[in-house]
């Protein structure tokens, strides 16, 4: 008996001139979790596409339990009890979860659909996994955490043994993260396999069993969790050391540059998200912002730049009031925005590198020429920016738009970082971007800072936090509900504080 | 250079296609599509008059087009073109009758000027609602197109009216000079040509240009980088109305030297379909503009020796507009080839 459920040796996928896959490998064994890691673009995410029929391979050969398979669609590889979570999820929102699950499966009772055994059915899987749903709620209703469940639920109802989750954890709070993880050890338990993509290092040294690295479209190797480490996997996603934790500079902080007094302000569905928040940032030195996401740090910082309606309190940048000012004011101003989501806010897909190198300095020479724009500046400009913050590719004139998640916040980031100002506000500066990215980024912010500038550091991810940070405040439901200086922070208090802990918060100012 | 071999070879085949469908049309009522076809070429080019009468319904449509072009790159749905074209020319038309103290060359001038003021303030209203009251643009401008032609139409039969049996204004004091007569086309072509031209720049080389192009794409990161969408679009929705304006105005002084009622049906609404078809690509609307008024004028050719009706021109400028519009058949046949939209999934990670 093969002890492998899944053989893929020597698969070869291009799309159109661009080699995704040049020789990709990967086995599963049953009963295992296998992690598939690597940068952004690395082919990790294409390898399983191709595995659940979803792209064609070009070459190479493909074996699901021993049976060698010539050509896939989803179909047959449902069959085959393949199943795969999307990053994306595939869930109609306005159906009920039931709904969802059952959709396209529906069990029958005559000409009617048998409701009843289909939510006994699907209790059965709640109960063994403990998951948390509730079955009559809509799409549209429940959590991003939720509906991944959903999305599982529904591929083991139609009898999945091999499941492939597609980076699940990018749109998780570090919470639903372990829910999502005891899940998973529950389904190995009862002798599913499981594909865990991922380039988040420290999940995939929790979960797995064997991990297997790829980095641009190649195979680089296969290792036992057991007898590997973050730096060693880090090292062959990169190919080279990298080094994460920046030894952080002591800040030698000088004026006060942000100084929010009493905040108000209200978010898309309730009235006052944010509820009278106070805090400072001191030039040279990095201020976090701890919290789970959703508990008003987005409108916090929207507020901030001009983005959002101030309700009550005073924003003042340098001294200045700039509360409720115009975004084109607040920049002005001196104030820089990374913000956290930078395909709607950050940049517009649909134009090249160069105009979005220079999207908020177009109206400024020497970009503008009177009213023209003045192309050759702006090429110039941009080719050094590229240069500067390793922008892949080069051409200030590609669209944007085919851009990896680390090149495209590299953008971003090369555009805010060099307009210089007095405040960099970043939000979530490094989600969902590759590790040689996230190294860069850090690398970048601590630079701001030695340079002078308040950085003002919006994430979830407490280990960004704590290697970056020189004061970190924590937010729980609209109000700060703890500030320390970073010495003293370490993830079980932050953590206390993101649930809410107000009770131990230190009331020190900040 | 491979994307716009691509695009030509994409247009080349759904010009086949429809003419395809259409021949099949023509053969149903048992006539000859060849004949048909050649009837139709030859009612469009075939002489002074008929190459005249292209390149004057050529020049509206390239006006119109253009208009419902830049107001799609700043992200409004323009429907009002016509209302504009409307508008503007009974502003012309005005200004042309009634200023009489005014030096001739100067008048030309003041009639241009009028229209684009007019239509521009008509567009405002539309532009304005929707950026401060979220007043969906397309409801209203279709509404405004009514209001604007009844306005015209009281105008001309009334206050304006040059008491012949045809509701139309009295002569104007200027007109533009015919060329290629008997024909109504006009140096109104060149102008239009020119100010085609001059939008296009503005949109590809200036920091208007620029802006409007970036709020049109995505709003959210224009107003985060600090370019007021609102203001944008509107200013993109008026310099749509300005150019209907024009259209209108080159209408009434150049192919009529005169308010002809209701002489803009089907300017707008044409040049919303060119602009459709184009996908609002400043590069295609001429080409596009062009087709469109072959077919037009081709078709009374058609007519006249053939026994083929002038409306199978009408559905063949339909089937053309469902074929140009139906991208599936080439994305279809991109899947299988995977095609470059792909690309940037797959490479994702």
């Amino acid at each position: 008996m093969n002890e492998y459920c899944v053989e893929m040796t020597n698969i070869v996928k291009s799309f159109g001139e661009v080699q995704a896959v040049k020789n990709g490998h990967f086995n599963l064994k049953k009963g295992e979790i296998h992690s598939l890691i690597g940068e952004n673009g690395a082919g990790k995410s294409t390898m399983m596409k191709m595995l659940y029929g979803m792209y064609d391979f070009d070459d190479g050969t493909v074996k699901v339990n021993g049976e060698q398979l010539t050509k896939i669609v989803p179909k047959i590889a449902i069959e085959k009890g393949i199943g795969m979570v999307h990053q994306e999820f595939m869930l109609v929102n306005e159906l009920t979860v039931l709904e969802n699950i059952i959709l396209g499966f529906e069990p029958r009772k005559g000409m009617r659909i048998d409701f009843e055994k289909a939510r006994a059915d699907i209790q059965e899987y709640i109960d063994e996994y403990n998951m948390d749903i509730q079955m009559n709620k809509k799409i549209n209703q429940i959590s991003v955490g939720e509906a991944q469940r959903v999305e599982i639920i529904k591929i083991l109802c139609r009898g999945a043994e091999i499941i492939i989750l597609d980076e699940p954890t990018a749109v998780l709070t570090p919470q639903e993260a372990q829910q999502l993880f005891r899940i998973l050890d529950k389904l190995r338990e009862n002798g599913k396999s499981i594909v865990f993509i991922s380039h988040k290092l420290d999940e995939v040294m929790q979960i797995s069993d064997r991990i297997s690295v790829m980095r641009q479209g190649n195979y680089i190797g296969t290792v036992n969790k057991s007898e590997t480490s973050e730096a060693e996997l880090a090292k062959m996603m990169i190919g080279r050391e990298v080094f994460l934790n920046i030894e952080r500079k002591a800040a030698t902080p000088g004026e006060v540059v942000l100084r929010v007094e009493n905040l108000w302000t209200s978010g898309e569905k309730e009235n006052s998200k944010i509820r009278g928040i106070n805090l400072e940032v001191r030039a040279g030195e990095i201020v976090g912002v701890a919290g789970i996401d959703g508990n008003g740090q987005s409108e916090l910082i929207e507020a901030i730049t001009g983005l959002r309606k101030v309700e009550k309190g005073k924003v003042y940048l340098d001294g200045q009031d700039i509360t409720n000012f115009q975004p084109k004011k607040v920049r002005e101003a001196g104030l820089t925005h990374i913000p956290e989501d930078r395909n709607t806010r950050g940049l517009n897909r649909a134009l090249s590198l160069k105009e979005n190198i220079v999207a908020v300095q177009v109206d400024d020479k020497p970009f503008a020429k009177g009213m023209l724009v003045n192309n050759k500046e702006i090429t110039d400009y941009t080719t050094k920016l590229a240069e500067k913050f390793d922008i892949r590719p080069r051409d200030p004139e590609m669209i944007t738009q085919s851009l990896s998640g680390g090149n495209a916040q590299k953008i971003v980031v090369a555009r805010e970082v060099s307009i210089g100002g007095k405040l960099l506000i970043a939000s979530q500066p490094t989600r969902g971007v590759d590790i040689g990215a996230i190294e860069s980024i850090r690398t970048i912010l601590q630079e701001v800072k030695e340079e002078g500038r308040g950085v003002l550091l919006v994430s979830a991810e407490l280990e960004e936090l704590l290697s970056l940070s020189d004061r970190i405040v924590v937010m729980y439901e609209g109000k700060i509900s703890g500030r320390m200086d970073a010495s003293e922070a370490n993830e079980e208090n932050l953590g206390l504080l993101m649930m809410g802990g107000a009770d131990t918060a230190k009331g020190g100012a900040a | 250079m491979k994307d716009r071999k691509v695009y030509v070879v994409k247009w080349v085949l759904t010009v086949l296609f429809a003419l395809v469908i259409g021949a099949v049309l023509i053969l149903m009522i048992h006539e000859n599509p060849i004949d048909a076809y050649v009837a139709l070429v030859r009612g469009a080019f075939g002489g002074n008059l008929k190459l005249g009468t292209t390149l004057s319904n050529f020049t509206p449509l390239l006006l119109t087009s253009a208009a419902f072009a830049i107001a799609a790159k700043g992200g409004a749905f323009n429907v009002g073109v016509e209302g504009e074209v409307f508008l503007g020319g009974l502003a012309a038309a005005y200004v042309g009758i009634y200023w009489t103290w005014c030096p001739k060359p100067l008048l030309i001038v003041l009639c241009f000027a009028a229209a684009i003021l007019v239509s521009a303030a008509w567009a405002f209203i539309a532009a304005f609602l929707k950026v401060k009251w979220g007043v969906n643009e397309v409801c209203v401008t279709i509404l405004m197109n009514s209001v604007a032609q009844y306005i015209a139409s009281y105008c001309v039969s009334g206050p304006m009216s040059a008491g012949k049996a045809n509701s139309q204004s009295p002569d104007t004091l200027v007109t533009l000079p015919k060329i290629m007569k008997p024909s109504t086309l006009n140096t109104g072509i060149f102008i239009a040509i020119v100010v085609f031209i001059l939008v296009w720049f503005m949109l590809q080389k200036t920091t208007l240009g620029y802006k409007i192009r970036s709020t049109g794409t995505n709003p959210a990161h224009a107003e985060y980088a600090g370019m007021k969408p609102g203001r944008i679009t509107i200013i993109a929705m008026m310099i749509s109305g300005a150019l209907g304006g024009i259209a209108g105005c080159i209408q009434v002084l150049g192919a009529y030297g005169y308010y002809l009622d209701n002489f803009a049906t089907g300017l707008g609404s044409n040049g919303m379909l060119i602009a459709l078809i184009a996908r609002s690509n400043f590069a295609a609307l001429p080409f596009v503009s062009f087709f469109v008024a072959v077919l037009k004028s081709g078709a009374m050719g058609m007519q006249q020796s053939t026994g083929v009706p002038k409306s199978i021109v009408d559905t063949l400028t339909a089937v053309f507009i469902c074929v140009a519009c139906m991208e599936m058949l080439f994305i279809f046949k991109k899947k299988k080839k995977s095609g470059k939209s792909e690309v940037k999934q797959g490479g994702e990670s």
